[in-house]
């Protein structure tokens, strides 16, 4: 596995149906509470697989429902777009591991997917994007996401205005 | 990870005198321009300090003349060997170095602080069921029927890693603890893994300095990691303990343990000549460089993070799959893990009596664009090194790789003696195996010890009258609900604890498995497979850092007293139980420092000596200290874990804490002292005591007649009495099997005989135990118990309250159950919701 990839870069985002109870999100919300963003409202958490190789969108969608979600509880999205900008109160937090840490759920998933008898990507990383719901300052959110979500040590983060 | 040995004199001479080959003709060094032997002293204390490798000058000193003396440059790769194998975490240079201690009125020079104290009682000892101490990646003692099996324990500590990323900090470290009960003897199967935290308070509110964390993060991070990790490796985290104090907000501690199983024939390794050194596991990445050195320094904003890596448990599942067959089939020699150093240290280590090659390019690897030192040096997790004869190689490969890990040689152990590294063709390291491992100078430390200056705090428990008493309820209240006391649910409840199917005695207990117990038993029929054999084990821990304030000698003999009576409440054969060592001290350069470490290392001596336990296994973490948010030196408080093991003979006759009826006899064994030094009393009223003191000897006897009763059955539950003293193991007992209990404390023996109401709860005197018993065996615990001190001091009831007369006769103290519980049960969520 090489550091240069060569082939698509597509994400694949992975969350639980909104009529399920996100207990992590309730969790992220109540660090973020005691953590200086006493405004926010709620927290549903996603995973994203970022997944780099020769694989066409049916093979992603297959992965997707196969082995990245459960189809009872989850619901998930083939993205090769970034989400749509929208604020209203709405913030959408990603946060990543640094390329040089070892991402041992996104080296997991390469093999997984291999297995399923799909083409190996050349890269997999996993992140978890937080959508947040309530009214605060960017420099706020990022101020209280490096206290709670993210170690700047290990992460890198990204914080949007964003409507899902 | 190295196992702390002592050091070894005899070759200390070999390696001064040890001849180094000149750099061999016509093969360039892989790198130039160390220009090591010819640099000024300033530059070259500029070089170490650039490329991290922690050396004080006396040892740059030595490998500069040992150099001078071989007529050629050292490469890179020899210098970070050499720093590496040298640092604090592979030679535990303080511990096995020389100290001058003095404590005022003697002064007494050791040559060896481990080899004087720890090891010289295991030694005199010699007890039988310890079958490999101090030697190898764990310590290994006897267990179950017949002599087949035997136990590897193990404990490290994860400290600098989990201060800068407390998540991967701590997967990191029980990965690595695991790797070692895995590279002990021919490897074992982990069957438990404990954690232990020692934190700054939750709600701590003070400023924190650049880059730390604050402490909930920290707790939230380090028990997610122990939790996944353990998780997903399928091994049940069913023990450990919690600490706060926030001396340890910038260097929290994390303790690691693992016991495995494993075939007693499985319990020796050797390496022949002639063998191959064959890589398994993961690939090789820039993950980590510099962990062992890095423990050699103290943290502050700028230290080297380039030491933090994530764990990956489903590749040590693997690892650990294939290994167990392998082994099985006997298909290698030797073992051990990449812990701190990662090939350097365990090539090094195995090769250590013969010699080895090493050929770096065979290496699997993450990235392409990596240095050979890089590679000798990551510390990749989730490897381990093999010797493995040449015929049994093309099996173990299929094997491992059918388990879908890597596997491949990196070249042969060799009888040269020396250690020889090249990278296609090009040396990276030719060093001489003496000096590497006995080369290295001895520094001697000053240490000293001054007794600690009177506080001026009036003294626990001597305020008497009507006042106090009718606080008694309100402090017992608050004790409970205190953060070193209270229900650790959130925590435990994270972790699989039942996995493996053999967690007899569970972490928590009770009418609704909420209750506090005291240790945990595990019955390691999934490994064994023998179902008629139903021995068990005990694991248990004793850690008291408030009492090290006041005197760390006597914090290691309440630890070790401690740990005992948390087996023998869980029904556990403590004449044959084993302890092991975990030191977290501050720098060992400041001589106050390393006196207080000294004591409590002739703490951990006496404790040997007198339960007669021996001293398995160990590890020390030092340089425990950085600068606070005005620059100023934060040091944590001396810490001493010790964690005890003891065999279950029959797992059927292993007990629970919690009150299993109303009408039951209670009694108390031992004496109640005036000890409240340290207690949680002190702390919490302002006043203070005298620490407490166990008399080894005496507990011992007290300890034999307890185990008796309990083998014969006569004990319905026992609980040991330790932070809070009686009124909170009285009350955990009480609210865990909801009954409620009478007694009175001018039944109570006490030393002297006239001590105050809130004395005889709340103090900390050790070596006590509270049992349960059925009025109907009464007689017969009162002969059990003969010659030991121990009185009836009242029973229990169905009425679902704690009533407490006191000396005077009047009721001093009368509480609800239900408000003892929700006090102690609402602390954690509440802070961390």
């Amino acid at each position: 596995m090489s550091l240069i990839a060569t082939g698509t870069t597509n994400l694949i985002e992975v969350r639980l149906r909104p009529d399920f109870a996100d207990a992590a999100g309730q969790a992220a919300l109540a660090q973020l509470q005691h953590a200086g963003f006493p405004a926010a409202r709620s927290v549903r958490m996603s995973t994203v697989y970022e997944i780099c190789g020769t694989l066409n969108q049916s093979h992603l969608q297959q992965a997707a429902r196969e082995l990245l979600s459960d189809g009872v509880t989850h619901e998930f999205k083939v993205l090769n777009t970034p989400p749509v900008l929208d604020g209203m109160n709405h913030w959408r937090v990603e946060v990543w591991l640094k390329p040089t840490v070892t991402d041992p759920t996104g080296e997991s998933v390469r093999r997984a997917i291999a297995e399923l008898g799909l083409p190996e990507p050349e890269r997999v990383r996993c992140g978890t994007a937080y959508r947040i719901l309530g009214k605060t300052t960017r420099n706020v959110l990022e101020r209280v996401v490096r206290r709670t979500f993210a170690n700047p040590v290990i992460h890198t983060f990204t914080v949007t205005e964003a409507y899902d | 990870m190295t196992e702390r040995r002592p050091a070894a004199a005899p070759n200390g001479k070999r390696a001064t005198t040890a001849p180094v080959v000149p750099a061999a003709r016509g093969q360039a060094p892989a790198d130039e321009g160390l220009r090591f032997t010819t640099l000024p002293p300033k530059e070259l204390k500029e070089l170490n300090a650039k490329l991290g490798w922690s050396l004080n000058d006396v040892e740059l000193e030595a490998i500069r003349a040992h150099f001078k003396k071989a007529g050629r440059e050292p490469s890179r790769g020899e210098v970070e060997t050499i720093a590496q194998t040298w640092s604090e975490h592979c030679k535990h240079k303080t511990f096995n170095g020389p100290v001058r201690y003095s404590d005022g009125k003697k002064s007494r020079v050791f040559r060896s602080l481990f080899a004087e104290t720890i090891v010289k009682a295991t030694k005199e000892l010699s007890s039988p069921w310890c079958l490999s101490v101090f030697k190898d990646n764990a310590g290994i003692v006897q267990f179950g029927k017949g002599g087949r099996w035997a136990l590897a324990v193990k404990v490290e500590t994860h400290n600098h890693p989990c201060a800068v990323e407390p998540y991967g900090g701590a997967e990191t470290g029980i990965g690595g603890v695991i790797r070692d009960v895995l590279g002990a003897g021919l490897g074992a199967k982990p069957v438990l893994n404990t954690d232990t935290f020692c934190l700054a308070r939750p709600d701590y509110s003070g400023e924190l300095p650049e880059g730390a964390l604050h402490p909930v993060r920290t707790l939230r991070g380090v028990v997610a990691g122990v939790r996944d990790y353990g998780n997903r490796m399928g091994i049940p985290t069913a023990g450990g303990g919690l600490w706060f104090d926030d001396d340890y907000r910038l260097n929290p501690l994390v303790f690691c343990g693992t016991v495995g199983i494993l075939p007693t024939w499985a319990v020796r390794k050797e390496v022949k000549p002639g063998d191959l050194i064959v890589a398994v596991g993961g690939p090789t990445g820039r993950d980590g460089l510099h962990g062992a050195t890095f423990s050699s320094t103290t943290m502050d904003g700028e230290t080297d993070r380039a030491a933090v890596q994530i764990g990956h448990p489903l590749n040590e599942k693997r690892v650990l799959d294939a290994l167990m067959v392998a082994r099985d089939r006997r298909l290698y020699r030797g073992v051990t893990d990449c812990g701190a150093g990662g090939f350097s240290s365990a090539i090094g280590e195995l090769a250590r009596d013969c010699g080895a090659r090493v050929e770096l390019e065979k290496a699997p690897l993450k990235c392409s664009d990596l240095e050979p030192w890089e590679i000798w040096l990551s510390e990749a997790q989730e490897r381990m090194v093999l010797a493995v004869p040449p015929k049994s190689y093309p099996e173990l490969e299929r094997l491992f790789h059918a388990e879908g890990t890597g596997c491949s040689v990196l070249g042969e152990f060799t009888k040269t003696g020396r250690l020889v590294v090249t990278h296609k063709g090009a040396r990276v390291a030719d060093l001489d195996m003496g000096f590497l491992h006995d080369g290295m100078p001895r520094v001697e430390r000053r240490a000293v010890w001054t007794e600690g200056s009177k506080p001026k705090r009036g003294p626990c428990g001597a305020r008497g009258g009507p006042a106090v008493r009718g606080r008694l309820g309100s402090i017992l209240t608050r004790m409970l609900a205190h953060l070193n006391v209270c229900s650790r649910e959130w925590v435990i409840r994270q972790y699989d604890h039942e996995v493996q199917a053999g967690t007899v005695i569970k972490p928590l207990q009770g009418q609704r498995h909420d209750g506090p117990g005291d240790a945990c038993v595990i019955w390691p029929v999934a490994a064994t497979g023998d179902w008629e054999d139903r021995s068990g084990f005990a694991v248990g821990h004793g850690l008291n850092p408030s009492y090290g304030r006041v005197d760390p000698y006597w914090m290691a003999l309440c630890c070790a007293d401690e740990a005992l009576r948390n087996l023998l409440c869980a029904g556990a054969d403590i004449s044959k139980a084993s302890f092991l060592d975990n030191f977290c001290w501050a720098s060992p350069e400041v001589p106050e420092q390393l006196g207080g470490l000294v004591r409590a290392a002739l703490g951990c001596h006496d404790a040997a000596k007198g339960y007669g336990i021996p001293f398995i296994s160990g590890k020390d973490s030092l340089y425990n200290q950085s600068r606070d948010e005005k620059g100023r030196e934060l040091a944590i408080p001396g810490t001493l874990l010790i964690t005890a093991v003891a065999p279950v003979p029959d797992i059927t006759h292993s007990l629970t804490m919690d009150f299993k009826g109303p009408g039951n006899s209670l009694f108390l064994v031992g004496v109640t002292k005036d000890e409240t030094g340290g207690s949680l009393l002190s702390q919490m009223e302002g006043c203070s005591g005298e620490v407490p003191k166990p008399d080894p000897k005496a507990a011992a006897r007290s300890f034999k007649a307890v185990a008796e009763a309990i083998s014969k059955k006569l004990v319905l539950s026992a609980h040991d009495l330790s932070d809070g003293g009686l009124g909170v193991a009285l009350s955990e007992m009480a609210f865990s099997g909801e009954f409620g209990a009478s007694i009175e404390l001018d039944q109570i023996l006490t030393s002297p005989a006239m001590l105050s109401d809130e004395t005889i709860l709340f103090s900390e005197s050790p070596s006590r135990i509270l049992l349960e018993v059925s009025p109907k065996d009464d007689l017969a615990v009162m002969r059990a118990l003969k010659g030991v001190p121990a009185r009836r001091i009242g029973s229990t009831t169905a009425n679902p309250l704690i009533k407490v007369s006191g000396l005077d006769g009047s009721v001093v103290l009368e509480t609800l159950l239900v408000e003892l519980k929700a006090a102690w049960q609402k602390t954690l969520p509440e802070l961390l919701k």
